[in-house]
């Protein structure tokens, strides 16, 4: 079985894969910063005292949780040039990654903030602290020792996401397989491939994960 | 320094706060004693706005709490509030636990923070344990950096809400004796407890309190020995025969 495994084929493709293996990087790369501002904002919405503001994140956070990324990333690029909204392919990539991701991120976020005992908050109101202060000083220091962990996870699920990319024919490390695969008839050559850049950057997280990790446990052993 | 007029208060159908009029003198120290649920904690979380009142007036320190235009920031500095469970900031060392308040609110600059962190901490037994986390001190230490943490704010009022009660026995002392020296220093102190030995110690006069209302505000002496009310004979009688 093996020796037909086409290795020279592989190599022949190497420049593409690493050009898609680069796009998927910094694809996935704005996602996850946009993913995480917006999820910051719209943690900080969710919880806020106005009823409205609260209501509008949450409409936002239960609309992508209840939908499919595939669905969404179709709105995005067939849905918005209907209604006249035009971007180019990876803007609107990278903005369904974003608003995606930003979602899930949202509620890691707002579990971590509410996670911290409701009584130190109270302590901090108490002493005079103001709510950015409490948010800056007290919480918000906790919380990131609680979220940083699925945050990282939820990246990962970020960059495995933005495979969905090749379907509105982005040039990322799927697309690199499909390639392979309707030019030369050699689709577990070009899957594969894709894979293993898969794999690569995988573990170049989890690496990072779980060094976040021994410090946090390091720092928690006080 | 304190003072309640017709103050009433509801949690929904519950009336918690029923016609407080009670008046609180610079430098005193009271007591509130009362059964679970009586709205002890409520009556002194109003004072510096934990919770709200819905009638009446409150005048803390020549401000009207309940004022709108109050300023909060300014009225919660003047008053330090101790909770039964210490409330520290375990991501924080006693020290930094400390100064937080003084330097984000008071603004007071870092190194003159830190040189009074370091002696308010020593004023209370803790002077080696500046660089501690919360968890690494037992539960009579973490609620004394809890005092020492109001009083790096230079309060004019304590207020204290079971202070003790979540302690082991042995841990109680060391607590009401920082409070004691505290009482004779003239601090403006309201006191939530059922220490009784440290009523008759420090306290000026004892308020009891059932049902969200007040039933008697006496001199421990006369409190202990004549209470007027039924209900007050009810409840020395259950919490003095242990
Ligand atoms: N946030 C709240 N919402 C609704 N009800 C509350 C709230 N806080 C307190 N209560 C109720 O108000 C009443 C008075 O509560 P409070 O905590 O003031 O009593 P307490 O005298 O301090 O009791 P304990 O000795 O158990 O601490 C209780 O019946 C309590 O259940
Ligand atoms: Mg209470």
């Amino acid at each position: 079985m093996l020796e037909t495994f086409n290795f020279r084929v592989i190599l022949e493709y190497m420049p593409l894969y690493f050009k898609c293996f680069s796009a998927t990087l910094w694809l996935s790369g704005a996602g996850l910063i946009g993913a995480l501002l917006v999820g910051t904002v719209a943690c900080a919405m969710r919880l806020s005292q106005s009823r409205i503001v609260s209501l509008i994140a949450g409409v936002y956070i239960e609309s992508i949780r209840s939908t499919p990324l595939l669905a969404q990333i179709y709105f995005f690029y067939f849905g918005l040039p209907s209604l006249g909204i035009m971007f180019s392919e990876e803007v609107t990539g990278i903005f369904a990654l974003t608003l995606n991701s930003g979602a899930y991120m949202a509620e890691i976020i707002r579990a971590g903030i509410q996670s911290i005992p409701h009584g130190q908050i109270e302590a901090g109101i108490a002493s005079g602290l103001s709510y950015f202060q409490r948010m800056r000083y007290i919480i918000l220091p906790q919380a990131l020792g609680v979220t940083i962990l699925p945050l990282l996870g939820q990246g990962i699920v970020l960059v495995k996401d933005s495979s969905l990319l090749s379907l509105i024919s982005i040039m990322e490390l799927t697309r690199a397989g499909q390639i392979l695969t309707s030019e030369r008839f050699m689709p577990a050559e070009g899957f594969l491939t894709t894979a293993a850049f898969y794999l690569i950057i995988y573990y170049i997280l989890k690496g990072f994960s779980s060094w976040v990790q021994k410090r946090l446990i390091f720092r928690e052993a006080y | 320094m304190i003072t309640f007029s017709n103050v009433n208060k509801w949690f929904g159908d519950l009336h918690v706060l029923r016609d407080i009029n009670l008046s609180v003198g610079a430098g005193e120290v009271m007591v509130v004693c009362g059964p679970s649920g009586s709205g002890k904690s409520t009556l002194i979380r109003c004072i510096n706005r934990l919770e709200q009142i819905e009638e009446g007036d409150l005048i803390v320190d020549g401000m009207n709490v309940h004022d709108r235009k109050v300023n909060m920031t300014q009225l919660r500095a003047e008053i330090g509030f101790i909770f039964q469970q210490f409330n520290l900031y375990p991501h924080m060392t006693a020290l930094e636990n400390v100064i937080l308040a003084p330097t984000k609110v008071r603004k007071m600059k870092k190194d003159e923070a830190d040189k009074l962190g370091r002696e308010t901490l020593k004023r209370v037994g803790l002077g080696d344990k500046v660089d501690s986390y919360p968890a690494q001190l037992s539960g009579g230490q973490q609620q004394r950096v809890a005092i020492a943490r109001g009083l790096c704010m230079r309060p004019k009022i304590m207020l204290f809400d079971e202070p003790t009660s979540a302690l082991d026995p042995e841990m109680i002392n060391e607590v009401l004796e920082v409070m004691v020296n505290l009482a004779k220093e003239g601090m403006t102190m309201i006191v939530v407890t059922h220490e009784m030995g440290f009523a008759r110690e420090v306290a000026e006069r004892i308020l009891f309190m059932d049902e969200g209302q007040i039933v008697e505000i006496a001199p421990p002496e006369e409190f202990f020995t004549k209470p007027k009310s039924e209900r007050t004979k009810l409840f020395l009688s259950k919490i003095l025969t242990h």
